[in-house]
């Protein structure tokens, strides 16, 4: 039983960051189609912005593995 | 780069300007800030044109502007450069212009009133071809009326041809054969006295008469075939004629007019720059900002040309000067490509690095460590070194493949190392064993080793920016920086003590020293360094994702193997894998890009780049930028979207 909730646990961890990051980078990245639309210039600044979020999935990532293998 | 001031007498400036175009390289400050001191200010003011060269300048904008519609008349050819020097003949060009300017849009309104019945007669032009060939098969007798009409298809003519009562007692033929455009055109030969049930019939079956010109109604189907054909020949000769007679003149007359435009364009942007001179009651000055390295040779041309009336002078740059100096790239050949990435942030400003070569070093060596595949190294070496051919003209692309091939040695380095090819292939069907480690089973020690490279990356982005900040005498912000270094070495030694890497005996001193140099934190850096700091710690965890999307890379191409295998059929294994192994490789070479892109934009660049700075914008003639570059007017415009690093420049 132990083995499953680890497994959920870990499902969770990286699951929940995954969809916040997509929903942040839609939003980011739907506005920033925008501005590039009037300004091709700030493209550099939206990779940034849109890059931004994905720090949550990755802290999720390591937090998953630490559930996984460092438990 | 250097702060220069060009001094001569006040009849010079024109000349003056005319060799700081051709040399190309002063880029001039349209202000006097920072070049005349408080105490000349009053007797230095703007050079205000005299009403000769307001006329000069109406009459050239005039004159360019009647160009223009020269050459927007003439065709384009290749024409030869012109032997005559424009500016002795001014005048008289100016003169010719006007002539030839009304000759030509007399030929241009004659050659768009051709082109434009050559297009009305041009939906005729495929009836009458096959019409004709009709007519010649047939014999023509004045006793019988024609109808010609077009049909979609061999169906049509076969219920036309039903239809067709007359065919039955001869007094009336359909002769029908295939048109240029694909639909069939029919020919029905009729006695007088049926040719108007005829048509009543076609009316009544949706298969209408072919309809010619009203002004031709009067005519016989025969005159108006024949007149129509004789019209498209007439107005194709007639635009062959009118094309000769254009394109003889602009053979004849283009090279000149070309030379006049050339020296029409230089001497309005010198008027134009001539703007952005000062002036005393005797003298000009002209201030800006060049290469440190073109100085002498723009010294040298001034003093050969005006015999030591004109003067060129460094002036000492000041730290309140250094926002204001224009910046442009200037990197080795091997970082050139590398400068794309660059572009797509704002220009640095000054006193801060140009990370083209920081981007050069660690973004492939990323993208190694990310794709690290041996197979799928060689796959990008050999697509991009095929494809290399291909992108001659198009300078983005050739630099894409070029960071492509130093990306793909770098993988397959590292899929050595990692023992990788085409994921576990290698290790199964070629026996390669990992060099280093074998990262689908060692995940946390890969874990440690990518955040070991984000402490790395970041404590030099830091020291960079302490490097920085104590160029620009900013002494708080230089002690931020360097806390930050400290505070994260102290941390992550406390982190590795607590695994237990290091003594536990090193817990306590640790502990104590980061507590007693919090207070030095929070006065140095305010309310804000605490968070600074847990943005660094932030930033250093983000580079997991080296390990992450590397592990994802393998596990792709692991699955393609299986999935080839589980076939049980070798070709139909070769394709499933094939194509699983091409969609990874596609995925694998798009995220350890874009990743690797993240990680300097965001994590590295943000500790020392401070951007802002000026774009470089040397005066000079195209012609002269495309002999530097040897690329493209558009390409550049883009070119001109480069500065130097401070250290190469000052």
């Amino acid at each position: 039983m132990d083995t499953v909730w680890i497994a959920f646990a870990a499902a969770l961890a990286i699951g929940l960051p995954a969809i916040a990051t997509a929903w942040a980078q839609s939003k980011i990245g739907a506005a920033g189609a925008g501005s590039l639309a009037e300004k091709p210039e700030l493209s550099g600044t939206v990779i940034i912005l849109v890059a931004i979020p994905e720090t949550m999935v990755i802290l999720g990532f390591v937090v998953a593995v630490i559930i996984l293998l460092g438990g | 780069m250097s702060k220069v001031e060009i001094v001569g007498p006040r009849q010079l400036l024109g000349e003056t300007l005319s060799l700081v175009r051709q040399e190309g390289d002063l880029h001039i400050e349209p202000s006097a800030v920072g070049f005349v001191d408080d105490i000349h200010k009053q007797e230095v003011h703007s050079l205000l044109p005299d009403e000769k060269a307001l006329f000069e300048k109406i009459f050239l904008e005039e004159f360019e502007s009647k160009l223009h519609n020269l050459f927007a008349c003439l065709p384009p050819a290749m024409i030869r450069e012109s032997y005559l020097s424009p500016r002795p003949i001014i005048d008289t060009v100016s003169r010719t212009l006007d002539n030839h300017l009304a000759m030509c849009r007399s030929l241009c309104d004659k050659r768009d009133a051709i082109q434009h019945d050559l297009l009305e007669l041009s939906g005729y032009k495929s009836f009458l071809s096959s019409v004709s060939t009709l007519l010649d098969k047939i014999q023509l007798t004045p006793d019988l009326d024609y109808i010609g009409i077009t049909l979609k298809d061999e169906k049509s003519v076969d219920i036309l041809r039903n239809n067709l009562n007359c065919l039955a007692d001869a007094s009336c033929e359909l002769f029908t054969m295939p048109a240029e455009d694909g639909a069939m055109v029919g020919l029905i030969a009729a006695t007088k006295n049926i040719s108007q049930t005829i048509r009543s019939l076609l009316s009544q079956k949706q298969m209408p008469e072919f309809k010619f010109p009203e002004s031709l109604q009067t005519m016989t189907f025969i005159a108006k075939v024949e007149y129509l054909q004789k019209k498209i020949q007439e107005s194709e000769k007639a635009l062959q004629t009118v094309e000769a007679e254009l394109e003889k003149f602009t053979h004849r007359w283009g090279p000149m007019y070309q030379a006049a435009h050339a020296w029409v364009r230089e001497q309005l942007s010198i008027i134009q720059v001539s703007a952005f001179s000062f002036e005393t009651a005797m003298c000009f000055f002209i201030y800006g900002w060049m290469p440190a390295e073109k100085v002498t040779s723009l010294s040298t041309s001034l003093q050969r040309n005006f015999a030591g009336s004109v003067v060129l002078e460094e002036i000492e740059i000041r730290t309140e000067d250094l926002d204001r100096v224009p910046v442009f790239l200037q990197n080795p050949q091997y970082f050139k490509p590398f400068e794309n990435f660059t572009r797509l942030l704002p220009l640095p400003s000054y006193t801060s690095f140009d990370p083209t070569p920081f981007i050069g070093l660690f973004f492939p060596l990323f993208f190694g460590l990310i794709l690290g595949d041996a197979g799928y190294g060689l796959i990008v070496l050999l697509l991009s070194s095929l494809s290399t051919r291909l992108a001659r003209k198009n300078k983005l692309f050739m630099d894409a493949l070029s960071i492509l091939k130093v990306c793909s040695l770098y993988a397959i380095i590292f899929g050595l190392l990692y023992g990788e090819f085409l994921g576990n292939f290698g290790h199964n069907v070629l026996g390669i064993k990992p060099l280093l480690i074998d990262r689908q089973k060692n995940i946390i020690p890969m874990l440690y080793f990518a955040m070991a490279v984000g402490l790395a990356h970041v404590t030099l982005g830091l020291t960079m920016g302490f490097v920085s900040a104590l160029r620009r005498h900013t002494k708080k912000e230089a002690l931020v920086k360097l806390l930050n270094i400290i505070f994260i070495f102290l941390i992550v030694a406390l982190i590795i003590t607590f695994i237990g890497f290091f003594p536990e005996l090193m817990t306590r001193p640790l502990i104590i020293s980061i507590l007693l140099l919090c207070p030095f934190l929070l006065f140095s850096g305010g309310l804000l360094a605490p968070l600074e700091l847990l943005k660094n710690i932030g930033n250093i965890i983000s580079y997991a994702r080296i390990m992450a999307i590397g592990l994802t890379s393998v596990l792709l191409a692991n699955v393609a193997n299986q999935l080839s295998g589980l076939t049980g059929d070798i070709i139909l294994g070769l394709i499933v894998g094939g194509i699983i192994h091409l969609i990874s490789i596609i995925i694998g070479v798009f995220s350890s890009s874009i990743h690797s892109l993240r990680l300097h934009y965001v994590e590295f660049f943000d500790k020392f780049i401070e951007l802002g700075g000026r774009k470089y914008r040397p005066f000079s003639s195209n012609q002269k930028k495309q002999n530097q570059t040897g690329i493209s007017d558009s390409e550049s415009k883009q070119q001109e979207k480069l500065y130097e690093r401070p250290s190469q420049s000052s």
